[in-house]
């Protein structure tokens, strides 16, 4: 297998925003107490993931890097909408559910955008480097 | 490249199979895949979403979205029929595919070899999804060994249909789950069975 098919931070990356939806999501089926819990882990997930990103975009190459902030800027809306969620209830908490979730996909596009164009980038490069 | 690609398979346990292959190619890193969905069009002719979501309000968009989207991966962009109006069939009608077709077959010729026009018959199911590739060929290997048919079209093409976009009318993106999944009990089905299907 060639060496630029390894895996990175930024596959790391996309990995972590994957299961943030995918909490998110197992999350708007549950009520009440339950959801808040996820909400309030979902909000620090956030910020952990953004924060990663944030420590491996000097390495990265320019359409990536693109990529990879503004999946920042989702991250970040990810974690205040949930965090609005776990003070809110009935149909507030509904809406800030939808919204975290749609911010936590949003995320999730321009990561997996950033790995494609890391992929693509990798794979025109002549063998060898 | 970035295409919408549709994999057509005669029942729901290879749809399966597929998308789990998918994401497993995407896992080989040979694509990157963006996003994922399973659509079933039963023996009634109504189409069906698998979507983890509760909600029925959402279940509704979940059907219209998808919806534009097969009719845009129906009908793609020429003169005689526009993307945008096989946009507005497919969320219109999406049983009406076999229409857009037709209508869309004529231009296809014109558009890019990846681009195909495609029927998701009654019983059939189809893995939709949102994909990177570099060539055609993994995907379309791996498909073939699992008995599917695959069509594709442009991202951009689908994107400039003024009915996506930034600001789309009938927003899909969502929809399409960003990892591999299974659906378990507790999960809703939508059905689409708009009354004039």
């Amino acid at each position: 297998m060639p060496d630029t098919k390894v895996k990175d931070a930024v596959d790391k990356a996309r990995a972590a925003v994957q299961e943030l939806h995918r909490t998110i999501t197992d999350a708007a089926a549950k009520r009440g107490g339950a959801v808040k819990a996820d909400l309030e882990a979902v909000s620090q997930k956030a910020k952990a993931v953004s924060e990663s990103i944030k420590g491996s975009l000097a390495v990265q190459n320019g359409t990536t890097k693109k990529h990879l902030a503004e999946a920042m800027t989702y991250l970040e809306a990810t974690g205040k909408h949930a965090a609005d969620g776990v003070k809110s209830s009935g149909k507030e908490l509904q809406t800030a559910v939808r919204q975290t979730i749609a911010d936590a996909r949003a995320a999730a596009q321009k990561v997996s955008e950033a790995v494609a164009a890391k992929r693509t980038s990798a794979s025109a490069q002549p063998a060898g480097r | 490249m970035r295409n919408y690609v549709a994999i057509v398979f005669d029942n729901t346990t290879k749809a399966y199979e597929a998308l789990h292959a998918i994401w497993q190619l995407d896992d080989e890193m040979q694509i990157t895949v963006h996003g994922t969905t399973v659509v079933h069009r039963n023996d009634w002719g109504s189409f069906q979403v698998d979507s983890k979501d509760t909600h029925p309000g959402l279940a509704t968009a979940v059907g219209v979205g998808i919806g534009a989207l097969l009719g845009a991966l129906a009908g793609p962009a020429g003169a005689a029929i526009g993307a945008a109006r096989g946009a507005a069939i497919g969320a219109a009608s999406g049983g009406a595919l076999g229409a857009v077709t037709d209508l869309g077959r004529a231009d296809t010729r014109d558009q890019s070899r990846f681009e195909t026009a495609w029927v998701l018959g009654r019983g059939q199911s189809a893995v939709i999804a949102d994909v990177s590739e570099d060539s055609v060929g993994p995907i379309d290997e791996r498909m073939r060994r699992l008995g599917g048919t695959v069509h594709r079209r442009a991202w951009s093409a689908v994107r400039d249909d003024k009915w996506f976009g930034d600001r789309a009318i009938y927003p899909y993106d969502g929809y399409l789950y960003p990892y591999d999944y299974d659906l378990y009990p507790y999960e809703y089905v939508p059905a689409y069975s708009p009354w004039w299907a």
